[in-house]
């Protein structure tokens, strides 16, 4: 029945080829604005180390000035980022079974051989970073607690990096020279392309990470100056890099891993406490505000997903909307209009239930042809956008999930507009048709 | 013509009048804070900089070498900048404008640090930064040569400040700045001397600072990088970056030269949200007015197919041709109206939703009642089509069947 009811549908499009293409177009380009709005969507929002959110805190404590809140437009927000010796005394003290606390640097590459130095994006990170973000390694791996204690000069390569030092080859044991001082290279990422970035959302929340890994007590035997956001409440003098360091202004970003909801609030309660101490020497002026974020928090907290995303994402819905509608008229003006053929066949003895489904496969051969074509209008639509994004071309590759969606859509869009007309018909009576032939 | 048998009509085919009259609402509603917001971006991107952006190239140098001296490097680079032929004039900066990174101050007009604070988004200059930036001196002097301190000892404000006529006003109003002094929360001051035309600062859509509060400090700062502005001649600017380049690396010093790039290089950067939002929004809203103006169409031909016999008998009761292309014309009219009407509310509600969710200023009417006679021409427009096809229908032939 269904190979007849195809080609009845097929027959019936191709009589009206204007108006099938018509119907076909419009649903296609429907499809293909909401596909490609939300393969940005998809890959702005999505949580790069789902695996981990559970047991991951970004951690926050309100160290802002008592006059007004770190964010006046979430007064209830602490800042994203921790002092030098809050995150440090942290660090050391706070019950987690992993934490991880770092900072931002940039150093400049010297590959020798005649070729002109270059600028290395550097995170200074303790060692729990790796294992903690689920970091993959080419060759070798990350340092451990002692080379965190000692400031070993160690350094963990990305793959980039890797690429313009040494030609990609395993460098496990070289020597790469940064600033004039010399690191051994213990470690080469494999390709590592968390987006967003969500470990680090205050500097470039969709920048690549960064280009090398270094033990963050470098940072302070080295005074290396920070290359991220530097951002400071209280009236101070600062000569110099060294008074940073002692100084209320906020630069370190805080992780802990936290395994049981036992072992969340043993955290919360012992950062609560440390700042309470802090306060009876005069320090932290706000009310106590400590906040842990899982990763999912964490993304929401930063807006990741742009405005602009959002609005793009409901306009292209209200565009499928109006197209499906407009297809609406057109089956129904469709439909009715060979109303004479079909009360023929009502006469002749097909059920109402017959002359629905085979509306149906009708209306489902136009949003198949839909679905193929706004998929294809999709991908056109994504390799534009591409162009307008650059350095975020990771946020406009369409993946299986969003295929799926697509197609998914498509077919939803044809139902949607098909149910109604193909109702309507067959509800005809035929006497009424029959009588005026 | 009488409204009533047209209305009458048109609620016979209710199913169709009603799908038409959505797709007119929802396109209106789009549309118009499309069109809204395209030209708030435009008139964004299309903002004067200020400075000469055209002739402004831009370079950052960094100490890496154990021996690197920061202030000889910085004499030296100024040197050997100026001394290229086509380049008018060069600074050191601490940030490139419109860049969306640079730093910014808490300044007080009075010394009591708990009055309100001034944000104000302060540069770090040389004293040629007036003919480097390619802006002008409105009042007061620039800074002279032995007023930059290369390396301050701490971050206390320099004795000198200039300020930028916008910031001016932000922090003492109608009274004039020149010779007034500027505080920090610490109690340092500096003295206003002088005041130059306004520019836009680090970053765009600011409210605090302002984009074009600006205060510009005669200093360098902390640490091994410098950055530079080099103002060409016009049209040179291509041809002399690449040689900047050469010169800069070829000067040695012990430091990496990180990258040399036109100004243009960050306004495309920092536009690029912007222009891409220009580009979907203005395809969607093309699109969508072509999908709303063929259903249209579609409506019509149906309502035309469907009353041949009608139109017939009409015609050979002594309609004229016009009269049936005015008929449709009319429905179109009605119903174009009541989508509009109904468009027009949705408009203001997702407005609504716009102003809640992303503090967007509230749709001016200008603009929905803009888009909604444009929806109306356009109805006009295609429906003309079947209606000329309506007028055309024989009444001899339309009526024989009956």
């Amino acid at each position: 029945m269904l190979g007849y009811y195809l080609r009845l549908a097929w027959l019936s499009l191709k009589r009206t080829p204007a108006i099938t293409l018509l119907m076909i177009g419009a649903i296609a380009l429907g499809i293909g604005a909401t596909t490609t709005t939300l393969t940005v969507y998809h890959r702005m929002s999505t949580n790069p180390i789902a695996q981990r959110n559970d047991v991951l805190r970004a951690v926050t404590l309100d160290n802002w000035s008592a006059d007004r809140p770190w964010d006046t437009d979430h007064p209830d927000n602490a800042p994203a980022e921790l002092t030098y010796r809050d995150a440090l005394a942290i660090a050391q003290g706070a019950p987690a079974s992993r934490l991880v606390v770092m900072r931002k640097t940039s150093l400049t590459a010297e590959p020798g051989a005649g070729r002109p130095p270059f600028l290395v994006v550097v995170r200074l990170a303790t060692h729990d970073f790796f294992p903690m973000f689920d970091v993959p390694f080419a060759y070798g791996a990350g340092w451990d607690g002692k080379a965190d204690r000692d400031g070993e000069p160690v350094a963990v390569l990305s793959k980039e990096t890797n690429g313009k030092l040494f030609g990609g080859e395993n460098s496990v044991g070289k020597i790469v020279r940064l600033d004039g001082r010399e690191y051994r290279v213990i470690g080469v990422l494999a390709d590592w392309q968390p987006t967003p970035k969500f470990y680090d959302l205050n500097n470039g929340e969709y920048d690549t990470p960064e280009d090398l890994f270094l033990p963050f007590a470098l940072g302070a035997t080295l005074e290396l100056q920070p290359a991220g956001n530097v951002n400071c409440w209280k009236p101070e003098t600062l000569a110099g890099l060294r008074d940073l360091f002692g100084s209320e202004c906020i630069w370190h970003q805080l992780w802990a891993e936290l395994r049981t909801p036992a072992e969340v609030e043993r955290f919360q309660s012992y950062i609560d406490g440390y700042v309470a101490e802090q306060k009876k020497l005069g320090r932290f002026p706000r009310r106590i505000n400590n906040r842990l974020y899982t990763v999912d928090e964490w993304l929401a907290r930063h807006e990741v997903v742009g405005r602009d995303s959002r609005v793009l994402l409901v306009v292209s819905f209200a565009f499928l909307a109006v197209c499906v509608l407009n297809v609406v008229g057109l089956l129904l003006s469709r439909f009715l209009g060979a109303a004479g053929a079909t009360a023929i066949r009502r006469a002749l003895g097909a059920s109402r239930g017959e002359i629905f489904r085979q509306h149906l496969v009708e209306v489902g051969l136009v949003g198949a042809l839909a679905g193929i074509g706004g998929l294809a209008l999709g991908a056109v639509g994504l390799t534009a956008l591409q162009q307008l994004y650059s350095s975020y071309d990771r946020l406009t590759q369409l993946d299986l999930s969003m295929t799926l969606a697509a197609i998914a859509l498509a077919v939803l869009a044809g139902l949607l507009a098909g149910l109604y007309p193909a109702w309507r018909i067959c509800r005809v009576q035929p006497a009424g048709y029959l009588k005026t032939q | 013509m009488e409204i009533r048998p047209i209305l009458s009509a048109l609620l016979r085919n209710r199913t169709g009048a009603l799908l038409v009259g959505l797709q007119v609402a929802i396109t209106l509603a789009v549309i118009a804070n499309a069109f809204f917001i395209i030209a708030s971006r435009l008139e964004k991107i299309r903002r004067p900089t200020g400075i000469d952006t055209p002739n402004l190239i831009f370079a950052e140098s960094e100490g890496y070498a154990p021996d690197y001296e920061h202030a000889a490097t910085l004499s030296s680079d100024l040197a050997l900048l100026k001394g290229i032929a086509g380049v008018v004039a060069v600074t050191s900066t601490n940030s490139v404008p419109l860049s969306g990174g640079g730093s910014a101050n808490n300044y007080h007009a009075t010394p009591d640090p708990k009055a309100a604070p001034i944000a104000g988004n302060y540069f770090e200059v040389n004293a040629d930064f007036i003919d480097a930036y390619g802006l002008t001196l409105v009042a007061g002097r620039a800074f002279r040569a032995e007023e930059f301190t290369p390396v301050p000892a701490n971050n206390d404000l320099p004795p000198v400040l200039i300020l930028t006529e916008t910031m001016a006003k932000t922090a003492f109003g109608a009274e004039p700045a020149l010779g007034k002094r500027l505080y920090d929360e610490n109690g340092k001051s500096g003295e206003v001397i002088g005041i130059v035309s306004d520019m836009q600062g680090s970053w765009l859509g600011n409210t605090r600072p302002g984009p074009q509060d600006l205060v510009f400090h005669p200093n360098g700062g902390f640490g091994k990088t410098w950055r530079y502005v080099i103002r060409v001649r016009p049209g040179e600017r291509d041809r002399l970056l690449p040689q900047i380049e050469k010169a800069l690396n070829g000067s040695g010093h012990g430091r990496a030269i990180i990258w040399v790039r036109p100004h243009e290089y960050w306004l495309t950067r920092t536009f690029r949200a912007d222009r891409r939002m220009v580009v979907f929004l203005s395809t969607l809203v093309i699109l969508m007015t072509a999908v709303t103006a063929l259903g249209i169409i579609g409506l019509a031909t149906f309502q035309v197919n469907a009353r041949r016999k009608q139109i017939g008998t009409r015609r050979a009761l002594g309609a004229r041709r016009a009269d049936i292309v005015r008929y449709f014309q009319l429905e179109n009219g009605l119903l174009g109206a009541g989508g509009v009407v109904i468009g027009a509310l949705l408009a203001y509600a997702a407005s609504g939703w716009l102003t809640n969710a992303f503090q967007m200023p509230p749709l001016p009417p200008l603009y929905v009642l803009a888009s909604a006679l444009a929806l109306l021409a356009l109805g006009q427009l295609a429906v003309l089509w079947p209606a000329r096809r309506a007028g055309a229908i024989d009444p001899a032939v339309a009526t024989r069947t009956v």
